[in-house]
C-alpha cells in the first residue's frame, strides 16, 4: 500500500495539499510564460491594445458627458412672467419651482435688475436712458439639475408656458436633447464596442492556450497516466490564461493614460477657451480597477473555453 | 491522498481478478478473447508471449488505460467497467505504470519527471525530492537529478520511467517491457527492485517475452497466445 494512499487526510492537510497544488500550477503557469516570450508579449499586446479601445472610448464619454452638464449651466430656463406680475407673484412662483425636483436652482430678476444688465451693455445706455419706463418684466431663471433628464424638463418648460401668469419661456430643449441622444448613442456605442472586442480578446487567449495545449501532449498524457485529474491537468492554463488577461489590462490601461497624456496640451488649451470652465475629466482608479479584473477574468474565461474540450481526462477506450 | 481505491487490498487477497475479459478494437480484431486469473496482494506475475499476444492489452486494462469489450477487469474488488471520471485518476495514482517507450518529458529534469506522481499526490517539496532521490537511487540515477532526460541513454531515460512508477509506492505496479532497452545485468537488478516491492506487499505485473529472464527471477508466469491465457505456470514451478 501506498504511504500516500494508505492516511486518512484531515481537512488541515486537505488544504495544504491544495494549496501545494495551486502553488504548483501557478509556477508551471508562469514558467509557460516565461518560456515564449515573444508569444506571451504579443498575446498581451493585441489583447491590451484590444480592451484599451473600450477603455479610451469611455473616456471620451465621461468628458462628453462633462461637457455637457458644464454647457447645461448655460442652458438655464428663462421665465419671463406676464407685464401685470407683481413682485409676490414672482417670489411665490420661484418658491413653487425650487420645491419641484428637476430644478436646481431659481434666481428671480426684478424689471430693474433687467434694465442694469441691459445698460451695462456696451451702445445700450443712452437707448434706456431715453425710454419713459422700465418696459422689462419679472424674470425667473431655472436652472435644471444635470441629472434631471430631458424627458422631466420639457415636462416642466410645458406646464410654466401654460400658467396663466407666464409671458414667454426661454428655453434650449432640442440642445438639452441632442446632447443626451449623443451620449445614449456613444453609450450604445462603447458598450458594443466593449462587447466584441472583450470577445475578440478572450478568442486570443482561448487561441494561445490552445496552441500550448496541443504543444504539450506528451506532458498532459504523462501527467493523466499518474493521476492528475482533469483539474488539476487544467489548473496551469488557466492561471495562464489569467496572467495573460491580467498582464493585458494593465497594457490596456497604459495605452489609455498615454492618451490621455497625449491630449493633455490640447485640452487645457480647450478649456482655456471655455473660461476654465470644462475641467476635462480623467479616468479614476475604479474603471481602471474594474478594467484589470474583467481583462483578468477574460483571460481566465478563454483559456477555460479551450481547455474544456482538450483536457478532459482521457477516457479509456 | 483518501484510501478509495486499492486500500482494500490486503484483508481481500485478491486485488487483480478477470473474469471471462475480452478485449477487441474496431479495426485490428480480438486482442484478448476470454482471460481469467486472479493476482493476490503482492504477488508477482510475468506476461508473457509472442509480439501482439496481447500482453500490453492486459496491462492497460488494468491501469484502466483500456475498457475490456466484455468480461470484467477487477482491481481491489472495484469492477473498473464502471469507473468514470475523477475515480479514474484516483486509480491511476494507485497503479504504478512503466511503459515501453518510458514516456518521459525530456523537457524537464529527471528529478522533475520522477517527481510528477508526488505532485499529483500533493507530497509536500522536500519531502518529494527526499522520495525522488531515494527512487533515482534504487535504479542506479543517483547524482543525475539535475540532468535533462535527453542527454541520457535509453536506457537511463527507461529508469527515469521506472523510478517515476515507484516513487509514490502504489500498491500496484505495471510494467510493459521495462527492460527491453536494458544490458542483461541491469534488467536483473531492474527485476530484483520490482521483487523488492513485492516483498513489501505491492502487486507486480510484468509483460515481458525475455524468456531467460522469467526464469531468473522465478515468478509466476501468464503466457498469451492470440489474446489467449494458454498457460499459467505458478512461481514454484518455473524450470531454471
Amino acid at each position: 500500500m501506498s504511504a500516500t494512499e494508505g492516511k486518512r487526510v484531515q481537512p488541515g492537510a486537505a488544504v495544504a495539499r491544495w494549496w501545494r497544488a495551486h502553488r504548483w500550477a501557478l509556477g508551471q503557469s508562469l514558467a509557460r510564460l516565461r518560456e515564449h516570450p515573444l508569444g506571451t508579449l504579443l498575446t498581451v499586446a493585441v489583447m491590451g491594445l484590444a480592451l484599451a479601445l473600450p477603455l479610451s472610448f469611455y473616456l471620451v464619454l465621461v468628458n462628453l458627458a462633462h461637457f455637457g452638464q458644464v454647457l447645461g449651466e448655460g442652458q438655464s430656463i428663462n421665465v419671463f412672467l406676464d407685464a401685470s406680475a407683481t413682485p409676490a407673484m414672482a417670489t411665490l412662483l420661484a418658491q413653487g419651482l425650487r420645491a419641484e425636483p428637476v430644478v436646481a436652482a431659481v434666481v428671480v430678476k426684478s424689471p430693474q435688475q433687467g434694465l442694469a444688465e441691459l445698460a451695462s451693455l456696451q451702445g445700450f445706455g443712452p437707448a434706456i436712458a431715453a425710454m419713459p419706463e422700465n418696459p422689462l418684466p419679472w424674470v425667473l431663471v431655472v436652472e435644471p439639475r444635470a441629472s434631471a433628464g430631458t424627458a422631466n424638463v420639457r415636462r416642466l418648460v410645458a406646464r410654466l408656458r401654460a400658467d396663466a401668469r407666464v409671458a414667454q419661456v426661454q428655453d434650449q430643449g432640442p440642445f438639452r436633447d441632442r446632447l443626451a441622444a449623443l451620449r445614449a448613442f456613444g453609450g450604445r456605442l462603447m458598450l458594443t464596442l466593449a462587447a466584441l472586442l472583450a470577445l475578440a480578446a478572450m478568442l486570443v487567449v482561448g487561441a494561445s492556450v490552445r496552441n500550448d495545449i496541443q504543444g504539450r501532449a506528451q506532458e498532459i498524457e504523462v501527467l493523466q497516466l499518474v493521476g492528475a485529474g482533469a483539474s488539476f491537468v487544467r489548473r496551469p492554463y488557466l492561471y495562464a490564461g489569467l496572467w495573460l488577461g491580467l498582464l493585458s489590462g494593465l497594457v490596456a490601461i497604459g495605452v489609455t493614460l498615454a492618451l490621455e497624456a497625449a491630449l493633455a496640451g490640447p485640452a487645457a488649451r480647450l478649456d482655456a477657451v471655455w473660461g476654465g470652465r470644462l475641467g476635462l475629466a480623467t479616468l479614476d482608479p475604479r474603471p481602471l480597477l474594474v478594467m484589470v479584473l474583467a481583462a483578468a477574468m477574460l483571460g481566465w474565461l478563454g483559456a477555460r473555453l479551450a481547455s474544456a474540450r482538450h483536457l478532459a481526462v482521457s477516457e479509456p477506450g | 491522498m483518501r484510501c478509495r481505491m486499492l486500500c482494500g487490498a490486503h484483508r481481500n487477497g485478491i486485488v487483480i481478478r478477470f473474469e471471462q475479459v475480452s478485449k477487441r478494437y474496431p479495426a485490428g480484431g480480438a486482442a484478448l478473447e476470454g482471460v481469467s486469473f486472479a493476482l493476490e496482494a503482492a504477488e508477482m506475475a510475468f506476461v508473457t508471449g509472442h509480439s501482439g499476444a496481447g500482453k500490453s492489452t492486459l496491462l492497460k486494462l488494468i491501469g484502466l488505460l483500456e475498457r475490456p469489450s466484455s468480461g470484467a477487469v477487477m482491481v481491489a474488488g472495484r469492477n473498473l467497467r464502471q469507473t468514470r471520471g475523477q475515480a479514474i485518476a484516483r486509480h491511476r495514482r494507485a497503479v504504478g505504470m512503466v511503459f515501453q517507450d518510458h514516456r518521459v518529458l525530456l523537457d524537464r529534469t529527471v528529478q522533475a519527471n520522477v517527481e510528477l506522481p508526488l505532485v499529483v499526490a500533493g507530497v509536500p517539496g522536500p519531502e518529494r525530492a527526499r522520495r525522488a532521490r531515494a527512487a533515482l537511487d534504487k535504479v542506479g540515477l543517483g547524482g543525475m537529478e539535475q540532468r535533462l532526460p535527453s542527454r541520457l541513454s535509453t536506457g537511463e531515460q527507461q529508469r527515469v520511467g521506472i523510478a517515476r512508477a515507484i516513487v509514490a509506492r502504489p500498491p500496484v505496479l505495471l510494467a510493459d517491457e521495462p527492460t527491453g532497452n536494458l544490458d542483461p545485468q541491469l534488467a536483473v537488478e531492474i527485476m530484483q527492485l520490482f521483487a523488492e516491492f513485492q516483498a513489501i506487499g505491492t502487486t507486480v505485473v510484468v509483460a515481458t517475452h525475455d524468456l531467460l529472464l522469467i526464469k531468473r527471477i522465478r515468478k509466476r508466469v501468464l503466457v498469451l497466445d492470440h489474446g489467449r491465457l494458454v498457460d499459467d505456470v505458478p512461481a514454484g514451478e518455473v524450470a531454471a
